[in-house]
């Protein structure tokens, strides 16, 4: 039976020479592992502690684990084909470590598998599967590196050359070992060549992006593990990432794992429209400042390696750190850039200044008079939350001021009127502080967000529902910085849950929606718009939607700092629904709406209607009910 | 260069802004405080002087306790340090009495330049900074937009009518009244609000600065506007009404 099964050669004998020599090989590799791994593996524990970090509850780090590093789950779901490449070398690195000691233990003369054992065999084998699969794989991933070549893995590395060539010399040294019998010059040879290789590669490992074959595992565990979160600053020297010493144990950690593999890049809509932002290069950029400045240095953060200019084009949609396979946070490094410039008053931006002294001084993000807001609910006679009502409808400040936003608050309240659902409208509201919190300026933040945690304990506001995702994520995630905020729900949630009871009014027009990142990437809600706006007609996809939607370009304070650098990333979101064919562009945003309204306009005749998936669902209420 | 930048705490624009029972004043609860726009003006030039030039900004302001949080933001956008005249009684004094209060904290410190906004958001009387240069014996300029350190002294430019500026060279010490626009505002920082923390900021009493609280002008009533709406028609072909039109936009509605 045991013969039936292929058997590795193990060379039986090795001269007193040979045993030295290896010795002395393998500790010259190690040396060149740990004199570049040493130096980094310092500076990531001499960054300073996380403030917010807890390694409680496990749960959810010990399941990304398994999830994402194990099972490569998001490697090979966000990119099928090289993923499953990716997969099949870290899967037979996983199979060959019990392989490599034994292998090297073979030398030393305490060699724990044998091949010619029922165990041993059975292993080698089953690794053998694992380096067919590595070879196949490797060869894959040289080809699309060195033939094919996508723009986001930047410029051609002859360092990944060759460790896919040394990896694909480790499997065929392995396999081939399979070929030959003991004792022979051949099975020696192959010894000393998958040896060889081996050491080669070790030193290779810190000297190239392949250290996050080191550090990645780590990095994903100890992740924050909340999307895009931003942590609170700590104590009264914490204006944000400033210098060196504000970069954390975690954010280093992060630096020195980014794998170069340009998913960030390729997903994001400032690198895709001609802008200098590319996250790829924000965090080599820390990693290069780490090397040459190293933690705790005074040297601002924005200057050699990056850009003010960069870090104040993100729009924080979130795509690169949804995207990314090693667990990089790139929303809280680049907020927390703009945090240092922004908190020490080293941004200097005419808009942007602008937002800031009419938050300081009024209550809205449009620079309107809060007056108008009055006037508005006075005339649409809209009830006041007096806290005997179910929902409080937060209008915010594109609900109350931006008439596109008016429009749609006005849509859902014929819908909740037509559902029975009591609700009122708060008599003043400031701002959430949504776009000041990612633009970074803690200090309007957290007057905005206290102020208005105030007023909900005042009025006794216990379930908010509001049309803008954006408003919805600061209220539940942001506020918790400073207090218990209500419950918070999105109209999409609620207009689903009640889909039964809400008319269906079929149109001929097809209709693509639009996921926006605050609903979508920040808040996992993908089906229930899309239920939502299905009442009105068949629904067609965009080629980017649910995770992989392309942001509207609103997001991160940057619809208020005025016209962007290259192209209008509206824009090209906009040419990409409207090649879809589909009759309306439906959103569940009223940032979203207000971008897309003018990148359609821009298109002229023919544009598809833009509504949102209340007032798609408003249209086919009975006319007259519930006015 | 030694600068004292005197503001003022208004009612916030978007503050509901309601007449008290009297009739006297407004209400004052539950209304939000900023600081005045023009003396926001006369703060930022007098930062940007410092920068340029070096020297000290203090800041300084009249009111209630409520001024306090002013004064801090003030503090906090880079002032040096800063002088509190408490006085419950604001209300009370006109501009005459105001002046004498300010101008007898600004005495002992004697500095090289004192600004302060052109008017008040609130009364809008446009007299207190010249009052202070009366009581302090200093040359003043009124409606400044722009402040230029020369050997000699100053040159100020000058806001007039119709769009016209006036340039004036005037020597030191002088006190200026600013007019909001001239320069660009800085926003508050965080790390302003933490270093404004450890900055000085003396207290006084109004009492203790020996100055007279009786008032020569005194308010009698105040009462909101009231709301009227006209619509005109432009009768005629569109070509009289629209020269009809640039007719009342350029006399009357003074846009054009």
């Amino acid at each position: 039976m045991m013969n039936l099964l292929p058997t590795l050669a193990e060379p039986e004998h090795f001269a007193f020479w040979e045993t030295g020599l290896f010795v002395a090989l393998a500790g010259a590799s190690t040396y060149g592992f740990w004199r570049r791994f040493g130096p980094i593996l310092s500076k990531i524990l001499q960054s300073k502690k996380d403030p917010d970090f807890h390694l409680f509850p496990i749960g959810k780090r010990a399941w990304d684990f398994v999830w994402e590093v194990l099972l490569q789950a998001k490697v090979i779901r966000e990119r099928p084909l090289a993923g499953v490449a990716h997969a099949l070398v870290f899967w037979a690195f996983c199979a060959f470590a019990l392989v490599t000691l034994n292998h090297c233990a073979v030398i030393l003369g305490v060699g724990f598998l044998d091949p010619a054992g029922r165990v041993g065999q059975l292993y080698f084998d089953f690794a053998a599967i694992f380096a067919v699969g590595c070879a196949v794989g490797i060869l894959g991933l040289f080809v699309r590196r060195f033939l094919v070549r996508p723009r986001w893995l930047g410029e051609l590395s002859w360092g990944s050359g060759l460790v896919a060539l040394l990896i694909f010399a480790l499997m065929a040294t392995y396999l081939a070992a399979f070929f030959v019998t003991a004792p022979s010059g051949a099975v020696q040879a192959l010894w000393w060549a998958h040896t060889l290789t081996l050491l080669a590669f070790l030193p290779l490992i810190p000297h190239t992006k392949h250290l996050h074959l080191v550090l990645s595992p780590f990095t994903v565990f100890l992740s924050r593990g909340e999307f895009a979160h931003i942590p609170p600053l700590s104590g009264d020297e914490d204006f944000g990432l400033v210098a060196g010493k504000d970069l954390t144990q975690l954010l280093s950690l992060q630096a020195y794992s980014c794998v170069e593999c340009g998913r960030c890049m390729e997903h994001c809509p400032a690198n895709a429209t001609g802008k200098q932002l590319n996250p790829k290069e924000i965090v080599l950029g820390l990693r290069g400042y780490l090397n040459e400045f190293g933690p705790g240095s005074e040297e601002p953060l924005l200057g050699k390696y990056n850009t003010q200019e960069a870090a104040f084009e993100c729009t924080t949609c979130g795509a690169c750190e949804f995207q990314c396979p090693v667990g990089i946070e790139h929303v809280p490094i680049l907020v927390g850039l703009r945090r240092g410039a922004v908190n020490t008053g080293v941004w200097e931006n005419d808009y942007g200044s602008k937002l800031f002294l009419a938050l300081e001084r009024g209550s809205n993000a449009l620079s309107m008079a809060a007056a108008e807001r009055d006037k508005f609910v006075e005339k649409q006679a809209l009830p006041i939350f007096d806290g005997t009502q179910e929902y409080c409808l937060w209008l915010g400040c594109m609900g109350a001021y931006d008439p596109q936003g008016r429009e749609i608050v006005l849509a859902l309240v014929r819908v909740m009127r037509h559902l029975g659902a009591s609700f009122g409208v708060l008599r003043k509201e400031k701002c959430t502080g949504d776009s000041v919190r990612r633009l970074g300026n803690d200090l309007l933040f957290q007057q905005l967000a206290e102020a208005n945690l105030e007023a909900m304990a005042q009025n006794r506001v216990k379930k908010i529902i509001t049309i803008c995702p954006h408003c919805v994520r600061t209220i539940q995630k942001d506020w918790k910085e400073f207090g218990t905020p209500p419950e918070v729900e999105h109209h999409s949630e609620f207009l689903a849950r009640f889909a039964s009871q809400l008319p269906s009014a079929q149109n001929e027009k097809t209709i693509v929606f639009h996921d926006p990142c605050y609903l979508g990437r920040y808040r996992g809600v993908y089906e229930e718009p899309r239920q939502v706006a299905a009442l009105a007609g068949d629904l067609v996809e965009a080629p980017r939607s649910h995770e992989r939607s392309f942001c509207c370009g609103a997001g991160g304070g940057l619809a208020f700092l005025g016209e962007e650098k290259g192209e209008r990333v509206s824009k090209v979101r906009a040419e990409e629904l409207a090649a879809t064919g589909a009759g309306v562009v439906a959103a569940a945003c009223p940032f979203c709406n207000t971008m897309l309204r003018d990148a359609l306009a821009a298109r002229g005749e023919g544009a598809p209607e833009l509504l949102d998936i209340a007032q798609l669902v408003a249209r086919g209420l009975p006319k007259g009910s519930a006015e | 260069m030694k600068i004292v930048v005197a503001i003022k705490q208004v009612p916030d624009r978007d503050a509901p802004v309601r007449i008290a029972a009297d009739a006297k004043w407004i209400e004052e609860r539950e209304l939000q405080w900023a600081m005045n726009e023009p003396d926001a003006y006369a703060l930022e030039e007098a930062l940007q002087l410092k920068e340029k030039h070096g020297g000290e900004v203090i800041v300084l302001s009249a009111g209630p306790e409520r001024v306090g949080s002013t004064i801090r933001e003030a503090l906090a956008k880079g002032a040096d340090r800063a002088i509190h005249i408490v006085c419950d009684d604001l209300n009370a004094r006109d501009a005459l009495g105001v002046a004498r209060l300010l101008a007898a904290a600004i005495r002992p410190e004697n500095p090289d330049l004192v600004l302060t906004g052109l008017q008040s958001e609130d009364l809008g009387l446009g007299q207190t900074g010249v009052i202070l240069a009366e009581l302090l014996g200093l040359p003043h300029a009124t409606l400044i937009l722009h402040v230029e350190k020369t050997d000699a002294g100053l040159k100020v430019k000058r806001e007039l009518e119709e769009g016209w500026f006036q340039s004036i060279e005037m020597p030191l010490p002088a006190v200026l009244t600013m007019q909001s626009g001239g320069n660009k505002l800085r926003y508050a920082t965080l790390m302003g609000i933490k270093r404004a923390k450890t900055k000085e900021l003396r207290v006084v009493n109004a009492a203790e600065l020996g100055v007279e609280a009786a008032a020569v002008v005194t308010l009698e009533q105040i009462s909101a506007p009231k709301k009227q709406k006209s619509t005109q028609i432009l009768g005629g072909s569109a070509k009289e009404a629209v020269a009809a039109l640039v007719e009342k936009l350029k006399t009357e509605a003074r846009v054009l």
